[in-house]
């Protein structure tokens, strides 16, 4: 045997070698991983060595900065920093909830806050392979780790995880074009979704021309992306401008203004509780909707709600106004027909819109609400 | 004696010559097998490269290229004056691409989207028997936590079949507001996928379901556009190849006046019926309204299966446009034509008189007329004013039931009015043919009377009434009702019916409202309204006495027909209250929408005058000069 195998090395070496791509590819076939298996060994296989290479390029910084700098300064001021940190999150928190609902549910929201379970992490690269804007980190599956769960640190929400290994997951940061997240404005309500440009900016669509955002204003997380929990900031607006179909808004995300180097993922969020395990087939962490909060379920009210009517709706209700005021039962008999040229006198005129020209080009996908009214006027 | 090295020698050769065939064969079984691995390995090659070329170059070509739809929004649906009756707002659909789909990710998907997992599986199941790699459409109207859910999850490493098409979604009026005459716009289905005249229509497409966006899909709809991109592995554009934009549908302008509409809709609230208001003129119609309705923003939105269970079988039929489907007995808004057909038959003059003593026997059978005590005597004029009964079982059975027919047909009664919209009734006008033919039956002369005074077997929708009246008003002549101004007609139909009697007939419609007839509660000063109450059973003696009904049931439909002015008139009505009880009640109806339409006259004309004097004022002769 010892003959055959080393009269022949060389084709052995080669059919071992086909039969253990062949076994692997079987095993990957069946097990039905999202990544593959060589993926998930080179990234457990570099993951310590960058793990090691980082901890020694940081510790022999920090010893270094230790040593000649002032060692115990620089102790005092890691721990103040990571109080600030702290501090800082609840008072955003406390902050959004104050401006919202009840000051004295406040606190009972923070606290449910800090029961949020995070595991943390440390950006030890950039993925292989990936454009920049997604990053690796040093926690993966061992840690509980799950696509789709939420990266955030104390400033803010920072990015979601695209894929996670058993050391080691992929960051997808908040300023990646395929990044979204559901946001709510603190100080209007306004909802809309934050989208990554590819550049330091983010911004948030969806929201009509018509809603008010003003350049400052603080964007928090809705919690209906099914990603991230309800409360936490997203950024600060930066531009506002009116679009074509919707209003352009550009946004600074706080999450990514003091650098990244160590962030929180969620593993738990906290607006409602959700099950102590995954369901079951399920690939994908799906956070739990949070409690309605003035975001329509349904697309039909939700739709009615933004004003969105016809012309006929707001004939049939000036004509409603002359009746009332008229006291005037329409189909009934009472006194007689009403006068239909007396304008109701508390109400304001109705506001139909411009008659729409009979030719394709004038068609418009906006709703005829936002277009001032120049027919049927009412002496 | 043996020689031990010619024996070492031998074994030595022996050895030497089984190594090597063992080697040999061995090499030769490793042969076998490489040529078998190639075998294998080609035959796998033929599988990808010439098998399945075709499939697999299309399915690389669309991971590097993709094909974005530009879905083109519906024409808008306008009133007369242009006011906005049907919009168009920005939506979202949410769609499956096959060619990235992975059956497990469709449970979170459900969940994410509130979708019924086996019916999400349906639908990829039912897609994925059609074409290859079509999209499929899975949501169509998305609340904006759906809208953020898809937008955050379909990167690449989450569900990259996720894609999110703008695609613009119809607006309806609130409450049902005009929701018969409007129709709505559904998904095409199976069955219309199968037919000739939804050939060019895929899976998934939009069309007119009923009313105007059915009647009228070929104008409103639009051309989608597309836009072929070339992406990257991450589904971000990198290059736009061709862009055809969408080319939108075309605008669809009614003869619907909404200030007359708005007035028929706040009359009808809360009760079961109709309002068609024409303009006997040109045939326009002015408003259509029937109640219940339902909410077409339903529709637009794909309708649900409790929803839509709910609407089919709600007793009181909301589905129904009432204006143009519900056959009802016109009662005594049938008598004018009566009356017309004993005129123009030559059978009786205005001056026919008649003694009502409160009914009549007429073969053998005792008949009663609605007023207890009797209207005394009765000529034709008295006999419209005050509807009596037992004048029009006389008139009726003088003039036969073929005359009343034959004049009744020429009113349009007993056919379709040929309006503009899908599923309209054709109503009833017996005549002795007509029960030959369907019953194998001769005609009794008895069956003329309840004929007579509108009841029996002759039915009227509330569009079929409102034309005939308005077109014997009109003096005879008849214009086809049509909603879009596009379809107005050029050439009526006309009768030769004489003027004086129609001027007979119109004198006594005018004292039922303005003489102290049955429709005084329509009167409005300064407008010469004329107008005929009708109140008709819908159900039979026999089945009335029996007490299997409930109260509701047993009430009649009550009627009102009417029109203004009294000559040259401008507009039409008629109301049909589904157990009304009487047309009195259904005459303040008219008389509101009658008001609606002078008053709306009146502001018009104050305000063309000054425009008018502004419009002339620099095309004007040029004043004389003074020398």
């Amino acid at each position: 045997m010892d003959l055959i195998l080393n009269r022949y090395r060389n084709l052995t070496a080669l059919v071992a070698a086909i039969l253990v791509q062949l076994v692997l590819l079987a095993y990957q076939v069946k097990s039905n991983q999202e990544v593959r298996l060589i993926r998930v060994w080179a990234v457990s296989a570099v993951t310590p060595l960058a793990r090691l290479l980082e901890g020694g390029r940081s510790g022999a910084v920090t010893f270094f900065k230790d040593y000649f700098v002032l060692l115990d300064v620089r102790e005092q001021n890691k721990r103040l920093q990571t109080d600030l940190n702290r501090v800082q999150l609840e008072n955003q928190v406390l902050r959004s909830e104050l401006d919202t609902a009840e000051r004295g549910r406040a606190l009972s929201v923070f606290q449910e806050q800090s029961q949020m379970k995070t595991v943390a992490a440390r950006i030890i690269g950039n993925s292989p392979g990936s454009n920049g804007r997604v990053v690796l980190i040093d926690r993966g599956t061992g840690s509980g780790i799950q696509p789709g769960m939420a990266v955030i640190t104390p400033d803010g929400i920072v990015g979601k995880i695209v894929s996670s290994y058993p050391t080691a997951s992929n960051l997808l940061l908040v300023t990646d074009p395929t990044f979204a997240a559901g946001v709510l404005s603190q100080k209007n309500r306004v909802h809309g979704t934050l989208k990554g440009t590819g550049n330091s900016n983010a911004l948030v669509d969806y929201v009509q021309n018509e809603q008010n955002v003003e350049v400052g204003e603080w964007f928090y997380t809705a919690g209906d992306d099914r990603v991230f929990p309800k409360g936490l900031p997203a950024g600060t607006v930066t531009a506002v401008r009116p679009g074509r179909t919707v209003k352009e808004i550009f946004l600074s995300p706080s999450g990514l203004q003091n650098g990244l180097e160590d962030v929180l993922v969620i593993l738990e969020g906290d607006h409602k509780p959700i099950p102590d395990l995954p369901p079951p087939g399920q690939s994908v962490h799906l956070q739990p909707l949070p409690t309605s909060e003035g975001d329509s379920a349904d697309p039909l009210s939700a739709a009615r709600s933004s004003g969105a009517q016809t012309d006929l709706d707001r004939e049939v209700e000036h004509t409603r106004r002359i009746g009332e005021d008229q006291k005037h039962v329409f189909g009934e008999r009472g006194r007689g027909a009403p006068d239909f040229n007396k304008v109701p006198a508390a109400a304001p005129l109705a506001a139909p819109s411009s008659p729409a020209s009979a030719s394709p080009a004038s068609n418009s996908q906006a709703p005829s609400s936002s277009t001032p009214s120049s027919n049927q006027p009412r002496p | 004696m043996s020689d031990p090295d010619r024996t070492e020698r031998v074994s030595s050769t022996r050895l030497f010559r089984d190594d090597t065939k063992f080697a040999l064969g061995r090499i030769a079984v490793f042969q076998y097998a490489s040529v078998a691995v190639f075998l294998f390995l080609i035959s796998g090659f033929w599988v990808l490269q010439i098998r399945d070329h075709e499939a697999n170059s299309t399915l690389a070509e669309r991971n590097r290229i993709k094909t974005v739809p530009l879905l083109a929004p519906r024409g808008k649906i306008l009133d007369r004056d242009g006011r906005v009756i049907v919009d168009n707002q920005p939506a979202f659909v949410v769609q499956l691409a096959q060619e990235n789909l992975k059956l497990e990710h469709l449970a979170p998907i459900a969940e994410g989207l509130h979708l019924d997992l086996d019916d999400l599986k349906a639908t990829v199941k039912r897609y994925a028997a059609g074409k290859r790699y079509s999209p499929i459409p899975i949501k169509r109207d998305l609340t904006p936590a759906e809208l953020t859910f898809i937008d955050s999850h379909r990167d690449p490493g989450t569900f990259p079949e996720l894609e999110l098409v703008q695609e613009p979604r119809r607006l309806y009026p609130q409450n049902g507001l005009a929701a018969h005459v409007i129709g709505y716009v559904g998904e095409v289905s199976e069955t219309e996928l199968n037919s000739s005249d939804f050939a060019s229509y895929s899976q998934g497409d939009l069309v007119g379901k009923t009313g105007l966006e059915r009647q009228y899909n070929e104008i409103l709809k639009g051309v989608d556009g597309q836009r072929r991109v070339v992406v990257d592995v991450a589904g971000r554009e990198h290059q736009v190849l061709e862009s055809a934009e969408a080319t939108p549908g075309q605008n669809l302008q009614l003869t619907i006046d909404l200030d007359l509409q708005a007035v028929a809709e706040l009359a009808l609230e809360g009760k079961k019926g109709a309002v068609i208001a024409l303009d006997p003129r040109d045939g326009s119609v002015l408003a259509m309204v029937s109640r219940p309705a339902f909410d077409p923003n339903l529709f637009a939105a794909h309708i649900k299966s409790a929803d839509w269970k709910a609407l089919t079988t709600n007793p009181d039929n909301p589905l129904l446009n009432r204006a143009i489907q519900a056959q009802f007995a016109p009662g005594s808004t049938f008598k004018p034509l009566v009356a017309m057909a004993g005129l123009e038959s030559g059978t009786i003059d205005e001056n026919y008189s008649v003694r009502c003593n409160g009914g009549g026997t007429f073969y053998g059978r005792y008949t009663k007329c609605w007023q207890k005590g009797g209207h005394g005597g009765v000529n034709m004029h008295a006999g419209i004013v005050h509807s009596c009964d037992v004048y029009f079982y006389t008139v009726g059975d003088k003039i036969g039931i073929d005359n009343i027919a034959e004049y009744a047909e020429q009113a349009g009664l007993g056919k379709k009015t040929g309006v503009d919209l899908p599923g309209e009734a054709e109503g009833l006008m017996p005549s002795t043919k007509w029960k030959l033919r369907t019953q194998r039956e001769k005609w009794y002369p008895g069956e003329t009377i309840s004929v007579a005074i509108g009841q029996g077997a002759v039915t009227v929708t509330p569009i079929q009434l409102a034309t005939a009246i308005g077109g014997m008003a009109n003096g005879g002549v008849w214009f086809k009702p049509h909603l879009v101004k596009m379809a107005a007609p050029t050439d009526p139909r006309r009768e030769n019916w004489n003027p004086d009697h129609i001027a007979k007939v119109v004198a006594g419609m005018y004292g039922v409202v303005n003489e102290g007839g049955t429709g005084t509660s329509a009167a409005i000063p300064g407008i010469t309204l004329s107008g005929k109450t009708g109140s008709a059973q819908r159900v039979s003696n026999d089945l009335r006495k029996s007490g299997k009904l409930a109260k509701d049931e047993l009430q009649d439909n009550g009627w009102f027909v009417a029109f203004a002015p009294r000559e040259n008139p401008e507009i039409v009505i008629a109301v049909l209250l589904e157990a009304g009880e009487h047309g009195n009640l259904a005459a303040p109806t008219a008389r509101d929408v009658i008001k609606a339409y002078f008053d709306k006259k009146t502001r018009l004309s104050k305000i063309a005058q000054p425009s008018l004097a502004l419009i002339q004022r620099p095309g004007a002769a040029a004043p004389p000069s003074v020398h």
